[in-house]
């Protein structure tokens, strides 16, 4: 039998505990035994970011994350982001300048930019563009993800 | 389950009131715009997903699970050719969690092979498989692992051939035949006066030999879905370009009739025409028929890069012809393309690439022919533009080379020899409503001024700078044949109206421009209106989202229900309160009986269960034709086209070349969501500067050896222009929704020569190979230094 191990997270704020293989990742295991299927896989081998979260506020890969390694951490994940039925201003940002089309790679564009935007809340184009140059979009070029990163940095600087 | 797919509940809202923010989003961008006939069309509006999609609430396939689900996994071919002895599956019968060990043999003889245009791919192999990764068996567990544990015990006793890797091997004499109709897919010749003789007669006259790699799709999302029970209809839930398709197949593969099938599409993580074939779909609802239980499979991305459909290698073969002073006289063309194992869309992009030969150009004599064979390759298949980037690429290529000879300007050269209003193409159409020159026009000053600047600017260091131009015309919809778009408006007692349209939105944004259209054509809010697409038992068939055809095909029939729908409602209304129908008018949301004001909901409420009669109906089906034995005919209703310019630099000590600005002068008729056109642009060109510069599929001996995102290399935010400046030119198109015509895929076309243009420019090398990779622009720059 393969061995469990009981993992007691918080994800977005709220906690959880679950049982899970020793080998399960972090991603398969916000996806299926927490039911967040906000988190998406991309390419399966930390290349697309489309499966970024926060761990314990710093980006990190959740396909290359094995799930034991988070308990007794704290997770934000794409479903953390707004504020109830608020959407963070990042995520007003991304509707406003057709910062997404497909949506697959989004979950992963955004929780690495509210890293960005939360370390740097006035960045250059250029560093927008270095900050999620590890996130892969085949959709949009990403002119309309880096004019919202850019927007969302200037409304969060208005509410701060 | 059935709820599952109910319309509004195609994104999990968990509580959320999905009309409300609807309205609340619309409300926001359109509250005060100006009341007119264009109230929605035109406008950058937000497009309603977008919500689900940043609270990561969208339901992709693979987000999907049901209650009793099995997990549903392929064994595929380890050979590119090879008999199948034996398969022995019995051990993987009675493995740990295994309910399903599906083969060939499990297939009905009538729904054995399967395919987009010519039945001809097995569900699962039987005697023989075709390509590496082709599917052989498929497996359904309680779980994952399950299923892939058991893949381990299935045994099958392969004989491997030797495989044909070229389409030169494939034509060679007494090459195996791969299938019972030979080894040729497409064998096309289209000639126009006699092109020998003119380009003998010609001044100048330029050769090269164009190729390219095969290119992955690259969408984000890999091919998944899951079938299950509704009651006794079998439904999927897939993310796809053309559910009509699957329901079709899904009939005679399954032996269930019509009614008893049904295919939804969810929510789709891009496609780019690489999610229009058969992945999962058969496999998955024969074991659901067999378990009864719901079966979901998802691809892993190595297997998307094994078994999916690539864009064709192609080698090129061209020579045009020119007077002195720069008029097109003769282009001769020979294309030799790998289609891969199996037909997809192959004869589609060789008919595609045949009629777009010259285009956008105006040349006289023409020849040109167009071969695809079979190879033990993975299919080659449909993807953004079928082919006639290469095409582009090649053609564009030589233009500037007699540009460059003649010392005339690329704009020029282009301008002279455009395509216009009133032209004739090769195939005999009379072009209407060209905005070609326009495009041209439009690029002219900007590209002049950045020449100037640039000029200015002493090129220090091992940078060079160039300018390179290129442009595109390109045919919306089905090649020469119909294919209708059909709408359906409905409206219920409470004021909700629902658009059924058969075009699923791929995840561009396509839904919103319907609904756009279709509230300007009602005279309603655009809150009011859901527009329900990709769903085979809602929708007719309206044929796929493809060939940039669903904006101006799907659009022009919303257009035309909502204008049914405005008179029927009008009738409804009139009848129920018993006065003359000329007296009511629906017109900006607004309800007037004899000049006195009434909301649309107290219309609605009024009409009562009468609102059920109204059924709005729309049907957009130009004549257009083409006979394929000649290629006479009007193969398009309308053209798109474009010119780009692509400012290059190069670094000569390591080959290595970015873009850092881009222009894109684009004729894409009258705009319905300009924020969504230009998304669609910058996304093409992007795409196209990864084919340009990085792209590639490596093959050795039929196996793929970059099968992941880590050796197959995309674009990043760091490698794109900063710059890319998207100009629309003011050309509407009469036949069109309101003046729209296709945007979506022409961006990509030009984008390889435009590239190859500017980096001629910066250092006179000229490639001649996609991608133009950091070895070879060295490898050029040196042999270049040798010759000199």
């Amino acid at each position: 039998m393969t061995e469990m191990r009981k993992i007691s997270v918080k994800v977005n704020g709220k906690a959880y505990e679950a049982e899970a293989e020793v080998r399960m990742h972090l991603a398969d295991f916000l996806r299926q035994k927490l039911g967040l299927t906000g988190t998406h896989l991309g390419c399966e081998h930390g290349v697309c970011g489309a499966c970024t979260i926060l761990l314990d506020g710093r980006t990190a890969r959740s396909c290359l994350t094995l799930a034991v390694q988070v308990d007794g951490h704290e997770i934000m994940t794409i479903e953390g982001i707004a504020d109830g039925d608020t959407l963070h201003p990042l995520q007003e940002a991304f509707r406003d300048n057709h910062g997404l089309q497909c949506g697959f790679c989004t979950p992963g564009m955004l929780t690495t930019l509210i890293e960005l935007l939360r370390d740097n809340p006035d960045p250059t184009e250029e560093e927008v563009r270095i900050g999620i140059s590890g996130n892969l979009c085949r959709c949009t070029g990403y002119q309309g993800i880096v004019a919202a990163a850019l927007d969302a940095a200037k409304r969060m600087r208005a509410l701060s | 389950m059935a709820s599952e797919l109910d319309v509004g509940e195609k994104f999990a809202l968990d509580g959320l009131d999905e009309q409300r923010h609807w309205q609340e989003v619309y409300r926001e961008i359109i509250g005060g715009a100006t009341k007119g006939s264009d109230v929605f069309f035109g406008h950058s509006i937000p497009r309603n997903d977008v919500l689900y999609k940043v609270r990561g609430r969208a339901k992709y396939a693979a987000n999907v699970t049901m209650p009793g689900m099995l997990h549903g996994v392929f064994l595929r071919s380890p050979h590119p050719y090879a008999k199948i002895k034996r398969v022995d599956v019995s051990k993987a019968k009675t493995a740990p969690g295994v309910q399903c060990v599906l083969t060939a043999w499990d297939v009905r003889e009538e729904g054995f092979l399967v395919g987009s245009l010519f039945e001809d791919t097995p569900v699962l192999a039987k005697t023989v498989v075709r390509h590496v990764g082709e599917p052989v068996v498929a497996v359904a567990a309680e779980t994952l692992a399950q299923a892939e544990a058991a893949l381990d015990l299935i045994e099958v006793d392969y004989e491997p051939m030797k495989p044909i890797l070229t389409p030169q091997e494939a034509i060679a004499p007494g090459a195996p035949q791969l299938h019972e109709q030979g080894n040729i897919i497409a064998d096309f010749t289209k000639t126009r006066g006699d092109a020998e003789a003119a380009l003998k007669a010609s001044d100048i006259v330029v050769e090269g030999v164009y190729t390219n790699d095969p290119i992955e799709h690259a969408y984000l999302e890999s091919p998944a879905g899951i079938s299950f029970w509704d009651g006794d209809v079998l439904t999927l839930l897939v993310c796809t370009q053309y559910p009509h398709f699957h329901h079709k197949q899904l009939a005679r593969v399954t032996g269930l009739p019509m009614e008893k099938i049904r295919v939804v599409q969810s929510v789709i993580g891009g496609a780019f025409g690489g999610k229009i074939d058969v992945t999962i779909e058969c496999a998955a609802s024969l074991m659901t028929m067999k378990t009864g239980r719901p079966v979901k499979m998802v691809l892993e991305r190595n297997e998307v890069f094994s078994s999916t459909t690539k864009r064709h290698a192609m080698t090129i073969r061209h020579r045009l012809g020119a007077t002195k002073d720069g008029r097109l006289t003769a282009l001769d063309m020979d294309v030799l393309c790998d289609g891969g194992a199996y037909n997809s869309y192959s004869l589609i992009v060789a008919g595609r690439c045949i009629i777009h030969s010259a285009m956008p150009y105006d040349i006289p004599a023409i020849k040109t022919h167009m071969k695809t064979t079979f190879t033990n390759h993975v299919p080659s298949g449909a993807m953004r533009s079928f082919g006639v980037i290469k095409l582009g690429f090649a053609t564009e290529s030589q233009l500037n080379k007699i540009a460059d000879q003649l010392g005339m300007s690329p704009i020029e050269i282009r301008r002279i020899n455009a395509v216009k209003s009133g032209t004739v193409t090769m195939t005999g159409q009379v072009l209407q409503d060209v905005g070609f020159i326009k495009t041209l026009d439009a690029l002219e000053p900007i590209y002049e001024a950045r020449r100037k600047e640039l000029a200015a600017k002493p090129q220090t260091g091992p940078i060079r700078t160039g300018l390179g131009i290129a442009s595109l015309g390109y045919g919306i919809g089905y090649s020469g044949v119909r294919n209708p778009s059909t709408a359906r408006i409905e409206v219920d007692e409470t004021g909700l109206v629902i658009a059924n349209c058969g075009t699923p939105d791929v995840g561009t944004g396509s839904d919103m421009a319907l609904a756009q259209i279709a509230a300007d054509a009602a005279g309603i809010d655009i809150a009011r209106i859901r527009v329900v697409s990709g769903d085979s038992t809602k929708t007719d068939d309206s044929g796929p989202t493809s060939a940039s055809r669903t904006t101006y095909f799907s659009g022009s029939a919303a257009r035309i229900a909502g204008n049914d729908f405005n008179r029927q409602f009008v009738e409804a209304l009139a009848a129920k309160l018993g006065v003359s129908k000329g007296v009511v008018r629906l017109n900006d949301d607004q309800v007037l009986v004899n000049n006195s004001p009434m909301s649309f909901e107290e219309a609605c409420k009024t009409i009562g269960s009468a609102t059920k009669n109204i059924v709005a109906y729309g049907k957009f089906d130009p004549v257009n034709q083409l006979d394929l034995k000649n290629f006479e005919g009007d193969p398009y209703p309308t053209y798109t086209y474009a010119t780009h310019l692509a400012e290059v630099e190069v670094d000569i000590e390591t080959g290595r070349i970015e873009v850092p600005n881009y222009w894109a002068a684009h004729d894409a008729g009258t705009l319905v969501n300009p924020m969504g056109a230009v998304g669609q642009i910058e996304g093409g060109v992007v795409m196209g500067l990864g084919m340009a510069l990085w792209e590639r599929i490596v093959r050795k001996d039929g196996y793929i050896q970059n099968p992941g995102y880590r050796d197959y290399l995309l674009p990043g935010a760091k490698d794109t222009p900063t710059k890319i400046e998207t100009i629309f030119v003011d050309n509407p198109d009469p036949t069109g929704p309101y003046g729209a015509k296709g945007v979506a895929e022409a961006s990509i076309i030009p984008v390889p020569a435009a590239i190859a243009a500017g980096l001629h420019e910066a250092t006179g090398v000229r490639p001649a190979k996609m991608p133009m990779d950091a070895e070879t622009v060295l490898d050029l720059l040196d042999r270049k230094e040798a010759a000199e």
